[in-house]
C-alpha cells in the first residue's frame, strides 16, 4: 500500500495527524460536544482507557478554558498500557477494576469526585463481532462500575458502545444510573461500523446503592429484556453529531481537499509504544516464518 | 485455571481464597489453556503470538489428583514458541503431540520441545477459532464457516522416499509409465525400469544429436523420443502380463530440426520444427504418416509447450512458448483461433480437452477454462491459484493439480480450493512426474501420488498416502469474512446463492434438498465485493455484475444446470473493468520510487443496479467519493464504456436502486447524509443527468432501501438507517415540468423496533421485513389511509448471523416469508405471515 493509501481511505485519519491528534477518533469526543455539550462547566475529567490519549488531548484543550487559573483543571487518564506523557494529564497506568485505582483518581482531585468520565475503550478486538460486543459491554460496565466510585451526582459520562445483539439490555442497564441515556453517532464514525457512543447525563444512583469492585455490578444475563419485542424494548433516542458541513468518514476526499493548493504527508503523531506483539517483532526481525 | 486479559493464567483451588499459582511471561491477552495431567503440561496462547508450554521445574513426586500434588509444584514456563503469524487462539495436547491454531489460518505442530514439526494453512485464510482431537484425527472450526477433519500427523509419517538405484550414471530425464513404470532418458539410451520386479532393459538409441526429446502420450502407454536432426522412436508399453517396452516406430523424419514434441491424446505426434512447422504424425498399421500440417504464427520462442486434441472436431489446440493458445483445424494451414497471451512467458503446461471444455495451465498461476460450442472456442474464466508453476491435473475429473511453489512440490484441490500435499523437495529439477493412482492396501483401496525427480542425477521418488494426510470438510466452509451482498436464485429443488464478500471473493454456492451447503465457483476481485446484482437472461441464465473496491466492476455470465443433484456452474468472464483504469494505466511504467503523489482518491463502488435499454445495459454505480456513475455494457462487444457521471451529493453514496414508474426509468440514489434522491434515466444517453426531486428521510445514513409502487404514479419508498430507524414514505411523481413537482404525501417512521442499524429491508405484498445488526428480523404490515401511510408492527425472530449485512427474499407463499439473512455467515429463515 503506498504511504498517501490510507491518507485517501480515510479523511479523519489524515486530518488528525494534520491537526496534531494522535487519533482519528479525538474528532468524535469534539462532535459529541457540540451536540451535547458535555465540556460546559468540566473542571475535573477522567479519561478511562486512555491510550494513545486522543481523548485526553481533546480534554484539556477544551477544559482549559473553564477556568480562571489552568491549575485548577484536572484530567486523569487511566490505561493498562503505557502512554506517552502529555501535558497537563495526570497518568495512572492502572485497571480500572480495582478499588485502588478509583482511590488513586479520587486522591488526584483531592478527595473531590469528577464532573465527567469518557471512556474510549474497545477490547483488542478479536474479528467476531459477537464477542467483541460482549467483551465491549463488559468494558462498559466495568467502567460504568468505577464511575460509580469517581463521579459527582449529576455529573455526566460518555462511553463508546458496540450495538450488536444486546444493546438494548446495556441500555436500560444505564438508565438506572442516568437520567438521560441517549445514543450518538458522530459524523467521524464510520456508518459501516457499529460502535456509537452512550452520551449519559445527570448521573443518579438509584437510592442507597453503594458502590463496590467486588460484586459484578450488572450481571450480563440474558434476561427477559431481550425478549421484549417491537415497540415493548426499551430504546432509547438515537442522534448522529457533528455538524453537518463536516467531513464525512465514509466518503473518499481527494488528496487536494476544496481550497486547498498543496498536500504535504505527515507521519501519525505517536506511534504506538509496547503492544502485545512487539516480542515477537523483535524476535523474527531477522527470520522468515513463511518459510517453514 | 483462568487466563486473564492482564497476560496471566491463574490456577486456583475451589476451596481457597489464595490463588496457588500466577503464570506470568505473556504479553497479551491469554485466550486458551490446554492441560494434560499424564504430562505435566499446560499449553497457553495468546494476544502475543506465543505459544508456551509449563510445567513443574522438578519431576512432581505426587499424583495430579492430589492437593499436594498442586501445592508442591513450581511451575514454570519451559518453552516459549512463535510459529504463528497473528493471534493464537487455542491449543490442544495429543499423545505426542501439541497443536496450535491461529487468526493466520495455519495450524502449528509442535512436539513437547516445543520444536515446530509442521505448519499447514487452512480455511481459506480465513481465522481458525476452534481445535481438537480424538488422538487420531484433529478437527478444526474456521472462520469460513468451515469444519475440516485432518488427519493427526506431520506428513512425512505417511510417504516413503527412496532413491531408486537404476545403474544410469547421467539420467537426464525420468517419467512415469501407464504401469506406473519408469522410463528414464540418457545420453545414449532409453531405460525402462520395472519398478515391482526392480529389473530394467535398455534400448539404444541411435540418434545423431545429444538433444533429444522424450514425450507420453495421454494414455502413458505410448513413449516417442526424437532427436533434434528428425530420428525418431516410438515404444509401447505391454499392458498386462510381464512389462516391457516394444520399439514399434524406428524412423528418420525429413522435417528439419525439431524444436519441441508432444502427443495430442494418444495416437496424434505433434511435433514443431523451424520457421514453425507443425507436423502431426498419426500411425497408420505400424506405418507412420503425417497426418496434418500448420504454421505456428511467428513469435519469439517458435515452438510448442503443449497439445491436445478434440476428438469429435478433429481440431487441434496447442500452445506455443509465448504463451499463446491456437487452435487447428486439419487441411488449415493457419490456426482458426488464436488466443493471445493465455498464459505467461513459459507456455502452457497442459491442455486438457473433453466435455466441450479445454482447460490449460501455466507457470504464471492459472488455470484457463475455454468452451467449445460447434465452430466457437470461447475464453470463459480464469482461476488464480496460491502457486505459480501450475504443470498439470493427476485426475480425469480435472480437480485434482499439481505443480510448484518455489522450492515446494504442491498437489491442490480446485474445488476445494485447499492444498493437498506440499513436499520440500527443492524444485527447479531437471526433470519430474507425478502420477495419482489407487492400490489396494489392507483390503481397501488407497488413494497414492508418487512424485519423481531428478536431484544430482539420482532418481528420487516419494509416494503418499491420501487418506492418512489429506484434510477432509465436515461442514464445507465459504467466505472467510462477511458477506457483502447476495442474490438467490432457484433451480429445481436446489437453491444457489451468489455472494460478494469482505474477503475479495464472488462465490456461487448451492443448497440441496438435503441442505448440503457447496461452492461450485470462486471468482476474485481485487478488493472486497460490496454489490451485486443480476439480469436475468434466461431461467437459468444471467449476468452477474459485481463492483466494490479499487473502483472494480466485472461481469459475468453464468449459466446454471441440474444433472441429478450437481449442479454444474458455466461461467464467462465478460468484463473485468477498473474504472480509475489499471496501476499501469496511472502510472505509466515508473517505478514506485519516481511515483509522483496519485491525488485521485481511491474510490470504492458502493452500490450498483442495472436496467436494460435498447442496445445494451445501462449500470448506475454510487461511489464513494459522492459521484452517481452511467455505464453502459453491450454484450456483443464485451465493453464497458462510461457514458454520464454526476456530482450531485456531497458525501459517498449508500444505495442505488432503479424503478419504473409512469412508463420511465426511475434512479433512486441514498447517501450518508440520509438524502433519498430521484433522477430520470428513462433516456439517459441524450438527457441531462440530474436528479428532479430529493428529500431526506432518516437522521443518518441509509443503509437499506426497498420500493413498491402502490398506484400509478406513486411508489412507497421505505428506507433503513444508521440511526436504528425504519422510514416509509410515499412519494408521487408527475410527468409535468420535467417530473420537478414530485412530492413527499405520507411519511411514517419508526425507531423502536430495532436497536442497531437497519441494513436490510424488503418489502413483499403488504407486509415489509426489515433486518438489523441487533441479529432481529422484524415483520409488519403497511397500510395507506386517505390521511397517511402507517406500518403496524406484527412479530419479531432472531437470528444467529452476526454483522446482518442485507437480506434477500427466497420465497414468499400464503403461509410465509422465507428470507436469506447475510452477514457473518448466512442464514435462511421462514417468517410466518401474520393474517389480518
Amino acid at each position: 500500500m503506498g504511504k498517501t493509501s490510507k491518507d485517501k481511505r480515510d479523511i479523519y485519519y489524515r486530518l488528525a495527524k494534520e491537526e496534531g491528534w494522535r487519533a482519528r477518533s479525538a474528532f468524535k469526543l469534539l462532535q459529541i460536544n457540540e451536540e451535547h455539550n458535555i465540556f460546559k462547566g468540566v473542571t475535573r475529567a477522567v479519561d478511562l482507557c486512555a491510550a494513545p490519549g486522543s481523548w485526553s488531548q481533546v480534554l484539556t484543550k477544551n477544559l482549559r478554558q473553564n477556568a480562571a487559573n489552568v491549575e485548577d483543571v484536572k484530567i486523569v487518564a487511566v490505561d493498562l498500557q503505557a502512554m506517552a506523557a502529555l501535558p497537563g494529564v495526570i497518568q495512572i497506568q492502572g485497571d480500572i477494576t480495582k478499588l485502588s485505582t478509583a482511590n488513586a483518581i479520587i486522591q488526584e482531585f483531592e478527595g473531590m469526585k469528577a464532573d465527567l468520565v469518557v471512556c474510549d475503550g474497545a477490547p483488542d478486538v478479536t474479528g467476531l463481532h459477537d464477542i467483541d460486543e460482549y467483551v465491549q459491554s463488559q468494558l462498559l460496565l466495568a467502567a460504568l462500575n468505577i464511575t460509580t466510585h469517581v463521579l459527582k451526582i449529576g455529573g455526566v459520562f460518555v462511553a463508546k458502545i458496540f450495538r450488536g445483539e444486546d444493546i438494548s439490555l446495556l441500555y436500560s442497564q444505564l438508565k438506572q444510573f442516568f437520567e438521560y441515556v441517549t445514543v450518538s453517532k458522530p459524523r467521524s464514525s464510520r456508518n459501516s461500523s457499529i460502535e456509537a457512543f452512550v452520551v449519559c447525563q445527570n448521573y443518579q444512583p438509584p437510592e442507597g446503592y453503594v458502590p463496590n469492585m467486588v460484586n459484578p455490578l450488572l450481571d450480563h444475563k440474558y434476561c427477559d429484556f431481550n425478549q421484549f419485542t417491537g415497540p415493548n424494548r426499551f430504546i432509547v433516542p438515537f442522534n448522529a453529531c457533528g455538524d453537518l458541513s463536516a467531513y464525512d468518514s465514509d466518503t473518499s476526499y481527494p488528496l487536494l481537499l476544496e481550497g486547498q493548493t498543496s498536500y504535504e504527508y505527515k507521519e501519525p503523531v505517536q506511534s504506538p509504544i509496547n503492544p502485545p506483539y512487539k516480542d515477537i517483532l523483535d524476535k523474527t526481525k531477522n527470520m522468515n516464518l513463511k518459510s517453514t | 485455571m483462568a487466563g486473564t486479559v492482564f497476560s496471566e493464567v491463574i490456577i486456583h483451588r475451589a476451596s481457597k481464597d489464595e490463588a496457588l499459582h500466577h503464570l506470568r511471561g505473556h504479553k497479551g491477552v491469554i485466550f486458551s489453556i490446554s492441560y494434560e495431567p499424564y504430562r505435566n503440561t499446560i499449553v497457553t496462547t495468546s494476544d502475543d503470538r506465543s505459544v508456551r508450554i509449563w510445567g513443574p521445574n522438578v519431576p512432581p513426586a505426587h499424583a495430579h489428583n492430589t492437593v499436594t500434588y498442586w501445592e508442591g509444584i513450581e511451575i514454570v514456563c519451559k518453552h516459549e514458541v512463535y510459529g504463528h503469524l497473528a493471534r493464537v487462539m487455542r491449543s490442544c495436547i495429543t499423545n505426542n503431540l501439541i497443536v496450535s491454531v491461529g487468526e493466520d489460518s495455519a495450524i502449528c505442530y509442535w512436539d513437547f520441545d516445543g520444536k515446530l514439526l509442521k505448519k499447514a494453512l487452512t480455511h481459506q485464510n480465513g481465522c481458525i477459532w476452534s481445535v481438537d482431537s480424538d488422538g487420531t484425527s484433529l478437527v478444526t472450526g474456521g472462520g469460513d464457516s468451515g469444519v475440516i477433519l485432518h488427519p493427526l500427523t506431520i506428513a512425512t509419517d505417511y510417504c516413503q522416499e527412496n532413491i531408486i538405484d537404476v545403474g544410469v550414471a547421467t539420467p537426464k530425464k525420468v517419467l512415469f509409465t501407464a504401469r506406473n513404470n519408469l522410463v528414464i532418458m540418457d545420453e545414449a539410451n532409453l531405460i525402462y525400469y520395472d519398478v515391482v520386479n526392480k529389473n530394467k532393459t535398455e534400448h539404444k538409441l541411435n540418434h545423431e544429436s545429444t538433444y533429444k526429446l522424450l514425450a507420453l502420450s495421454s494414455c502413458k502407454q505410448l513413449i516417442a523420443v526424437a532427436d533434434m536432426a528428425g530420428k525418431l522412436d516410438v515404444f509401447v508399453e505391454k499392458c498386462k502380463d510381464e512389462a516391457f517396452l516394444l520399439n514399434i516406430v524406428d524412423t528418420k523424419l525429413q522435417i528439419g530440426k525439431i524444436l519441441s514434441m508432444q502427443w495430442a491424446g494418444n495416437r496424434h505426434l505433434v511435433l514443431c520444427s523451424g520457421d514453425g512447422n507443425i507436423t502431426v504424425l498419426a500411425s497408420n498399421n505400424a506405418r507412420v504418416e503425417v497426418y496434418a500440417n500448420f504454421v505456428l504464427p511467428n513469435c519469439k520462442e517458435r515452438w510448442l509447450t503443449a497439445s491436445a486434441i478434440e476428438l469429435e472436431n478433429y481440431r487441434f489446440i496447442v500452445g506455443d512458448r509465448c504463451g499463446n493458445i491456437h487452435v487447428f483445424i486439419k487441411g488449415q494451414n493457419n490456426p482458426v483461433k488464436t488466443f493471445h497471451k493465455v498464459h505467461g512467458r513459459y507456455g502452457p503446461t497442459s491442455i486438457s480437452v473433453g466435455n466441450n471444455r479445454i482447460i490449460t495451465t501455466g507457470r504464471d498461476g492459472t488455470i484457463k477454462y475455454f468452451s467449445i460450442n460447434g465452430d466457437v472456442v470461447k475464453h470463459m474464466s480464469n482461476k488464480d491459484l496460491a502457486f505459480e508453476w501450475v504443470e498439470k491435473f493427476l485426475d480425469k475429473g480435472e480437480n485434482i493439480i499439481c505443480g510448484f511453489q518455489e522450492r515446494v512440490f504442491v498437489v491442490y484441490n480446485v474445488n476445494e480450493n485447499s492444498k493437498m500435499l506440499e513436499v520440500a523437495c527443492g524444485g527447479g529439477h531437471r526433470s519430474w512426474d507425478a502420477v495419482r493412482y489407487f492400490k489396494k492396501v489392507n483390503e481397501n483401496y488407497e488413494e497414492l501420488i508418487k512424485l519423481i525427480y531428478l536431484k544430482n542425477s539420482d532418481i528420487n521418488v516419494v509416494t503418499f498416502q491420501l487418506s492418512k494426510i489429506v484434510s477432509r470438510n465436515v461442514i464445507n466452509g465459504s467466505h472467510a469474512k462477511e458477506i457483502n451482498c447476495l442474490k438467490s436464485h432457484r433451480i429445481s429443488n436446489a437453491t444457489v446463492y451468489i455472494t460478494g464478500g469482505e474477503d475479495t471473493t464472488l462465490r456461487i454456492s448451492s443448497v440441496d434438498a438435503e441442505m448440503n451447503f457447496k461452492d461450485e465457483v470462486n471468482f476474485k476481485h481485487l478488493s472486497s465485493v460490496r454489490t451485486l446484482k443480476t439480469f436475468s437472461i434466461d431461467e437459468n441464465h444471467f449476468l452477474v455484475l459485481s463492483a466494490g473496491g479499487r473502483a472494480q466492476l466485472c461481469i459475468k455470465d453464468i449459466k446454471l444446470t441440474n444433472k441429478d443433484n450437481n449442479i454444474d456452474v458455466t461461467s464467462e468472464e465478460l468484463v473485468d473493468y477498473l474504472i480509475r483504469g489499471t496501476d499501469k494505466e496511472r502510472k505509466g511504467n515508473q517505478t514506485w520510487r519516481n511515483c509522483s503523489i496519485d491525488f485521485d482518491p481511491e474510490m470504492r463502488i458502493m452500490d450498483i443496479d442495472v436496467i436494460n435499454d435498447k442496445d445494451g445495459l445501462i449500470i448506475f454505480a454510487g461511489c464513494s467519493d459522492s459521484y452517481v456513475r452511467v455505464f453502459t455494457f453491450k454484450e456483443d462487444s464485451k465493453k464497458v464504456e462510461i457514458i454520464k457521471e454526476a456530482k450531485y451529493h456531497k458525501t459517498c453514496i449508500l444505495k442505488t436502486k432503479c424503478i419504473k414508474i409512469l412508463n420511465r426509468n426511475i434512479l433512486i440514489t441514498c447517501t450518508t447524509r440520509s438524502e433519498v434522491t430521484f433522477w430520470n434515466v428513462t433516456d439517459i444517453t441524450n438527457d441531462n443527468f440530474e436528479p428532479f426531486f430529493s428529500t431526506k428521510t432518516n437522521k443518518s445514513g441509509i443503509n437499506s432501501i426497498a420500493t413498491v409502487n402502490v398506484s400509478e404514479d406513486k411508489v412507497l419508498v421505505a428506507t433503513g438507517g444508521d440511526d436504528n430507524a425504519v422510514h416509509t414514505i410515499i412519494v408521487e411523481i408527475n410527468v409535468q415540468n420535467n417530473m420537478t413537482s414530485a412530492r413527499v404525501l405520507h411519511t411514517w417512521k419508526s425507531a423502536n423496533n430495532h436497536s442497531s442499524q437497519i441494513t436490510g429491508l424488503i418489502l413483499v405484498d403488504d407486509y415489509l421485513v426489515s433486518t438489523s445488526i441487533d441479529q432481529r428480523i422484524t415483520l409488519f404490515r403497511w397500510k395507506i389511509y386517505e390521511e397517511g401511510i402507517d406500518c403496524k408492527f406484527l412479530s419479531q425472530s432472531h437470528t444467529m448471523v452476526s454483522d446482518i449485512q442485507g437480506m434477500d427474499l427466497l420465497d414468499h407463499n400464503c403461509e410465509s416469508i422465507t428470507v436469506c439473512v447475510f452477514g457473518k455467515g448466512m442464514e435462511v429463515i421462514a417468517v410466518p405471515k401474520i393474517p389480518e
